[in-house]
């Protein structure tokens, strides 16, 4: 590519990590001029109030394509950064009482393997081995992903950071982008501050606000935000090692390096577009618990919390160009955004740098349901999706 | 009766709590801090100071556990045993060496297995009690649901005669305290205690309670209108040695001098009542060697418990007693006010939730001794954020109280906030003359306010929002 090309000015807005991973990584390509904007405060949206699990292996080809991809580059990442974003590889369990979840995870087994990931079907006995305060009593088989595990979202926000910035990406958090200036086919600039900022290139991954972004540029976007709650426990001394989710309960959980058991489910509600909390996904989550970690039954829970994603139709992310604007990228609609973070947004770099969607992001392009080609995805802790009005 | 702590026997009176029962036998620190272990008392402000495994359960609060005959305590975050406890070595580490960010250092960089090791080694370090995985024979405790026209929190003055009002108006009322009431209140009000309300959902029209007790249900109450008659409490100063053992508010010490607590030679400090709360200890029989205006206080002094307090001059002391800066507890009016889509913030209280009694009161503002002092206070004692980290940061440009609360984990531990948001904030306001530190990190429940079995008993009795 020509200098000019590399001093392109191009516009992320959205400093949550897919916003500033990618910032690093265009950076990291050689692109000069890269300026992130966010709304709120560093970590105030769902990069700094998700469950922090990070797996490969799902039941679908496509989705477990992206995140091996993004488990690999989380493994690296650290080196990558020169910053320590304290991944640890854990065992990712995911957990099946029902035979719908075991005749979904089980067959994916080879095409996890096939696709680089050590994943395997595991017993109750070994279940008990790896997890002994999970009461197997429910439980029929599971799959190990050995690769899994955790990234603590403070340590891996605070390295894509600093990486980004040490690469003289500006990042400015509190400065809301206000308005999208466009021609009939491209975006010429964004408003932010009160300052016009001239844009060659725009990178929409603005999290559970995307809608309302996409619409100062006049476009729309297949997709509604959702409240998502977790809860911690007060800490103890080490007493669960691997990530588990239970497809079945939609539950997910782990135990942090300072103690505390951070987790969470889901209740049918209605989407709510609050960061207030509830009760009943407090009372499920605890039920749960309760059901299949006796030994947590007698712990306090000391928080509880939501964060706020972007619901897509199909539980994908949205990833590519926006059909209606030549210039516009989507990074967006993550459900397991930590997971996938620290490859796609690798991906997204070199797709913006070559013009065209990397091939892994391919299945999620954001026109995807207009093409009536949704990506159907079933080993995932999230409710099945309710038809939407408005 | 007869009690044990780490396997010694100590005398306990019928009545007292275990904190008092340890202190009355002389065990002044009980918790530890979680990154240097370093020692914390009954302050009445700071929850892990009163931590502490008992008969095989970690985390249990001392200060609301009644004792029984032959009951168990053992410290806990220690190894291999409290008799002997290596990890005390933890106390040799300069605090600027477990700031936020210390667990994730550049020269162990993830990926590869020593960073592994470090990590569970970090995590065994920093957990607290021992939880066995063995599985207990019951594992929820069905909870209740109720509806009633106000529920009133706080069992004060304020809050009875507010519940008699009410219900002489005709009013269904459920009053809500942690502890026994001031006064008697009619026998229509539904009575809960000793109840905390651990969160305020839907704008105020759904309360969560749960009894102190962990084997009786959590109740959950519709109500058409909130009352909060939470009172207030003292804040401790921001100076060095606020911590120590030895260190409390004056309704803390005032109980223990009234169960015949020995404090020894007693300092009190105070925003107008100290003289009143000092009076009141020597009608209890206690030593008081110096009575001050909370300003006076530069530094308290001590090599794991308090020994002198510096008020102009040095004066030895064992007990360093504050009443006053008065401050209110914002936690539930904060989760009934709050909204936000990027942020949650207080906003307006909604028009069927009143604060009323002192909790209404402004806040007094929190004592900072000199900014160069401040440095060597703590902020969160439980998770080591000394008034130096936090200086720090806002001089390298950090001063949104989110980010402060992420990079430091001031204020996740047991306290939830409250005081050490408030320590932050006053640290902050003095630092910036006023420009920052003006509002406080997001406020959540149930700061653990109930178990996961008491909560799991709540399961279907509040339906999803449609």
């Amino acid at each position: 590519m020509s200098k000019a090309s590399f001093e392109r000015p191009i516009v992320i807005i959205g400093g949550g990590i897919h916003g500033i991973g990618t910032a690093f990584h265009l950076a990291h390509l050689g692109f000069t001029n890269v300026r992130v904007f966010d709304a709120g405060y560093f970590q105030g949206g769902a990069s700094g109030r998700n469950g922090t699990l990070v797996r490969g292996g799902f039941g679908s080809y496509e989705w477990t394509r992206l995140f091996a991809h993004s488990n690999r580059r989380w493994i690296e990442l650290s080196k990558l950064l020169g910053e320590n974003v304290m991944y640890t590889r854990r065992n990712y369990l995911i957990v099946a009482q029902s035979e719908k979840t075991q005749k979904l995870i089980e067959p994916a087994v080879p095409m996890h393997r096939e696709l680089g990931l050590r994943s395997e079907i595991i017993d109750t006995k070994e279940l008990n081995r790896l997890a002994p305060c999970l009461d197997t009593k429910t439980v029929r088989m599971a799959v190990n992903l050995k690769d899994g595990g955790v990234a603590p979202h403070h340590a891996a926000m605070k390295g894509f950071l600093k990486a980004a910035r040490r690469l003289g990406v500006a990042i400015e958090y509190g400065r809301a982008v206000t308005a999208i200036e466009r021609s009939d086919t491209r975006i010429t600039g964004v408003v932010a501050g009160g300052e016009r900022i001239p844009a060659d290139i725009v990178l929409l991954a603005s999290g559970a606000q995307s809608v309302a972004v996409a619409k100062l540029a006049n476009v729309t976007i297949d997709a509604f935000p959702q409240r998502i709650e977790a809860m911690a426990l007060e800490p103890v001394r080490p007493i669960l090692r691997p990530a588990i989710a239970l497809p079945d309960r939609l539950c997910y959980l782990h135990q942090t390096a300072r103690g505390e058991i951070v987790g969470g489910s889901e209740v049918p509600e209605r989407p709510q577009d609050t960061l207030t909390t509830d009760l009943p996904v407090m009372a499920l989550t605890a039920k749960i618990y309760a059901e299949m970690f006796p030994a947590f039954s007698q712990l306090r829970i000391l928080r509880h919390w939501a964060g706020m994603l972007l619901a897509t139709p199909d539980w994908g992310p949205l990833l590519g160009l926006h059909p209606d604007l030549e210039n516009l990228w989507i990074t967006t609609g993550w459900s397991y955004g930590i997971a996938g973070a620290a490859g796609t947004t690798e991906l997204m770099a070199l797709s913006i740098a070559e013009g065209e969607s990397h091939d892994i992001l391919r299945p999620f392009a954001v026109d995807r349901f207009r093409r009536g080609k949704p990506v159907a995805e079933g080993a995932i802790v999230l409710a099945p999706q309710e038809p939407v009005a408005a | 009766m007869r009690i044990f702590w780490n396997g010694a026997a100590a005398q306990a009176r019928e009545g007292d709590t275990a904190a008092v029962a340890l202190l009355r036998a002389g065990v002044r620190s009980i918790g530890t801090s979680r990154k240097r272990h370093r020692p914390l008392g009954y302050s009445g402000s700071f929850i892990q100071g009163v931590l502490a495994e008992v008969d095989g359960v970690p985390n249990v609060r001392l200060d609301q556990l009644p004792v029984r005959n032959g009951l168990r305590i053992t410290a806990q975050n220690v190894w291999p045993g409290p008799r002997f406890d290596v990890l005390k070595a933890a106390r040799l580490l300069p605090a600027n060496r477990v700031r936020g960010g210390f667990e994730h250092p550049n020269w162990l960089p993830s990926g590869t297995r020593r960073f592994e090791r470090w990590e569970a080694m970090l995590s065994f370090l920093a957990g607290e009690g021992r939880l066995s995985p063995a599985f207990p024979a019951r594992t929820v405790v069905p909870g209740e649901k109720r509806r009633a026209d106000v529920v009133i929190v706080g069992g004060g003055e304020t809050g009875c005669l507010e519940a008699a009002r009410l219900a002489a108006a005709g009013k269904s009322v459920i009053l809500v305290s942690r502890e026994g009431l001031a006064s008697t209140v009619p026998e229509r009000v539904t009575v809960l205690a000793p109840y905390e309300a651990f969160g305020v959902y839907r704008s105020g029209r759904l309360i969560g309670t749960a009894p102190l007790d962990p084997s009786a249900p959590a109740i959950v109450v519709e109500t058409a209108e909130l009352v909060l008659a939470t009172s207030r409490r003292s804040c401790p100063p921001v100076v060095p040695g606020n911590d120590l053992p030895g260190v409390m508010d004056a309704p803390t010490a005032l109980s223990l001098a009234s169960r015949d607590v020995d404090l020894g030679r007693v300092v009190v400090v105070g925003t107008g009542r100290e003289s009143d709360v000092a009076k009141a200890l020597r009608n209890f029989g206690q030593g008081i060697v110096a009575i001050e205006s909370i300003r006076a206080l530069e530094r308290i002094v001590g090599r794991g418990q308090v020994a002198a307090a510096d008020i102009g001059q040095r004066i030895a002391c064992d007990t360093v007693v504050h009443a006053g800066p008065w401050i209110g507890d914002p936690n539930l009016a904060f989760q009934a006010a709050s909204e936000g889509r990027l942020r949650l913030a207080k906003g307006q209280l909604p028009p069927n939730v009143r604060v009323i009694g002192s909790a209404a009161l402004p806040d007094e503002p929190a004592h900072v001794g000199s900014l160069a002092d401040a440095r060597h206070a703590a902020i969160c004692p439980c998770m080591d954020v000394m008034g130096a980290e936090i200086l720090d940061l806002m001089a390298a440009g950090m001063t949104h109280v989110e980010e402060l609360k992420r990079q430091t984990s001031c204020g996740m531990g047991p306290c939830q906030g409250l005081p050490c948001w408030e320590l932050m904030r006053a640290l902050m306001l003095k630092a910036s003359d006023g420009r920052h530190g003006n509002d406080r990190p997001s406020h959540r429940g149930p700061r653990r306010g109930l178990t996961v079995a008491q909560a799991a008993g709540l399961d279907g009795l509040v339906e999803p929002q449609q």
